[in-house]
């Protein structure tokens, strides 16, 4: 098998237990209805100042219910020691690694289809003007979101309080990558091209991916085996 | 020396102090409680039987 | 021999820093605008600077874990942390006391002040992630790994939130600004007492380190005794 095979081997087998299951994918789908819900009374949903918070929102929802499904990312191979198993397969860690960000993202992304239109249809904002680059941005910032909880999901996967540790770990590294996506989210709701002011929030977005993902790339085999 | 603004300062400064007092505070109440600890499992090892 | 010399460094460490209070608080001119409270600021900067090298101590320590396994900088790694969040601490309070004075408010969201405020909360999960986990090897190779990940995630806040807004004064040292702005005995006693908080970061790591070495025998006799009994 190809590296490329490799990762897309082990992706597939996690997408595949969770589609079938859903366990994750249902529990934190609600709780992201749930938030949804809750900002409705935190920001009167019919003024202007929605839409100025429409990327935080969204990013806050995002990051609430995506722990959800990065906590499980690694714990569901805890049962039957499949970790062992994983690791002790002729697969190179990073292609693990790689695999199992792939299979976050897909999960996550999954969850923010579904969440943009609800918003829209809650709140009564045209959000589709930039539909395109605001599906690049996302992608780029849940990719952020999928290599750094991914690292850290397997970093506290033998704790005990690991619900709580993985959230509290990630956010404060997350930050730079989630003030990204909610600038360009914003500007992009409120049917605005990035203009040359906020090209830099791009840059921090693809900067953060890149180094990111490499350094996890490079330190995951350690984590695993040890 | 000027008296603008002295009541802050001294805020600062004690407080800087403060915290510093309380790390090494803490650092030696963590040693005695190791050294302590230490103690009792040496004591402890030489009492039960070697096997 | 090794607690004589912390021992010694930590009284030098003492009359320096008298020494300094002395100078600052009855030698130094007043500054024109701030009064007195200026002098706040040689318990900012200095204990910034030492913690930036405690935090960075802590991440090449951990890549020298990562690669040799030798217990020693993992004990290293973790006690410059710690002792870098204490000075971090020192950092973030004097900072919000200075503002309350000049600004009029305790806490703004201004690039220095969020990336200092994460840096402290990403270091304090640092702390989080050892004390939940049992087993002393992975203890050491995730707490290293997260330290490396921290570091890189502390300078990418830094940048990202100075791109974003900036309230806080900016640099003063003549190497950072290239001018002459502050006045040399001013500067020199920046330098002064920064040289202070580094003997004083020595000193502290040195003794956090003796601790996390006692730690370790406290485990390694706990576990005799599980054998034994």
């Amino acid at each position: 098998m190809t590296y490329l095979n490799q990762v897309f081997a082990m992706a597939g087998k996690d997408l595949r237990s969770e589609l079938r299951t859903k366990e994750a994918l249902n529990a934190s789908l609600s709780f992201a209805v749930v938030i949804l819900l809750l900002f409705s009374f935190v920001v009167d949903p019919d003024s202007e100042m929605l839409e100025q918070m429409s990327g935080g929102l969204l990013w806050m929802v995002f990051a609430f219910s995506g722990t959800l499904i990065l906590n499980r990312g690694f714990a569901r191979e805890l049962p039957n020691d499949c970790l062992d198993a994983l690791i002790a397969s002729p697969i190179p860690g990073s292609a693990l690694f790689l695999g199992k960000a792939m299979a976050n993202f897909v999960l996550i992304a999954i969850i923010e289809a579904i969440c943009f239109p609800v918003f829209g249809i809650l709140y009564n904002l045209t959000w589709t003007t930039q539909l395109p680059v605001l599906m690049g941005v996302s992608a780029l910032a849940t990719w952020a979101m999928a290599t750094l909880g991914t690292m850290f999901g397997a970093l506290t996967v033998n704790m005990q309080l690991r619900e709580l540790m993985l959230p509290m770990l990630i956010y404060p590294m997350l930050i730079p990558a989630l003030m990204a996506a909610m600038q360009l989210t914003t500007l992009l709701i409120a049917g605005q091209p990035i203009d040359a002011e906020h090209i830099i929030w791009l840059r921090v977005l693809v900067a953060f991916d890149i180094i990111f993902t490499a350094l996890a790339a490079v330190l995951v085999e350690t984590v695993l085996v040890g | 020396m000027d008296q603008r603004n002295f009541e802050y300062m001294f805020y600062g400064l004690a407080a800087a102090w403060t915290i510093l007092c309380l790390y090494s505070l803490l650092l030696t109440s963590r040693g005695r409680k190791i050294q302590a600890e230490i103690e009792h499992l040496k004591r402890m090892l030489e009492a039960s039987p070697k096997k | 021999m090794r607690d004589k010399i912390i021992f010694g460094a930590g009284i030098f460490a003492a009359l320096y820093f008298i020494r300094n209070l002395y100078v600052i608080l009855l030698q130094l001119p007043d500054e024109a605008m701030q009064g007195a409270v200026y002098r706040i600021f040689f318990f900012h900067l200095p204990p910034y600077f030492a913690a930036v090298f405690c935090f960075l101590g802590a991440a090449i320590a951990s890549g020298m874990y990562l690669k040799t396994k030798r217990w020693h900088y993992d004990v290293f790694a973790v006690s410059a942390t710690e002792v870098g969040l204490a000075l971090a601490a020192i950092n973030l309070v004097t900072g919000m006391i200075w503002g309350r004075q000049q600004w009029g408010i305790w806490w703004t969201w201004d690039a220095r002040l969020t990336s200092a405020l994460i840096t402290w909360l990403i270091y304090l999960g640092y702390l989080m992630l050892r004390e939940g986990i049992k087993d002393p090897s992975e203890r050491a190779k995730n707490s290293a790994v997260l330290s490396i990940f921290a570091f890189f995630a502390v300078y990418f806040t830094y940048k990202a939130n100075e791109w974003y807004r900036t309230q806080h004064p900016g640099p003063v040292l003549t190497i950072r600004t290239g001018k002459n702005t502050i006045d040399p005995a001013m500067q020199a006693m920046l330098f002064h007492n920064l040289f202070a908080f580094l003997l004083l970061t020595v000193v502290l790591v040195a003794v956090r380190m003796r601790l996390e070495d006692s730690q370790r025998a406290v485990e390694s006799l706990r576990r005799r005794a599980h054998a034994v009994a």
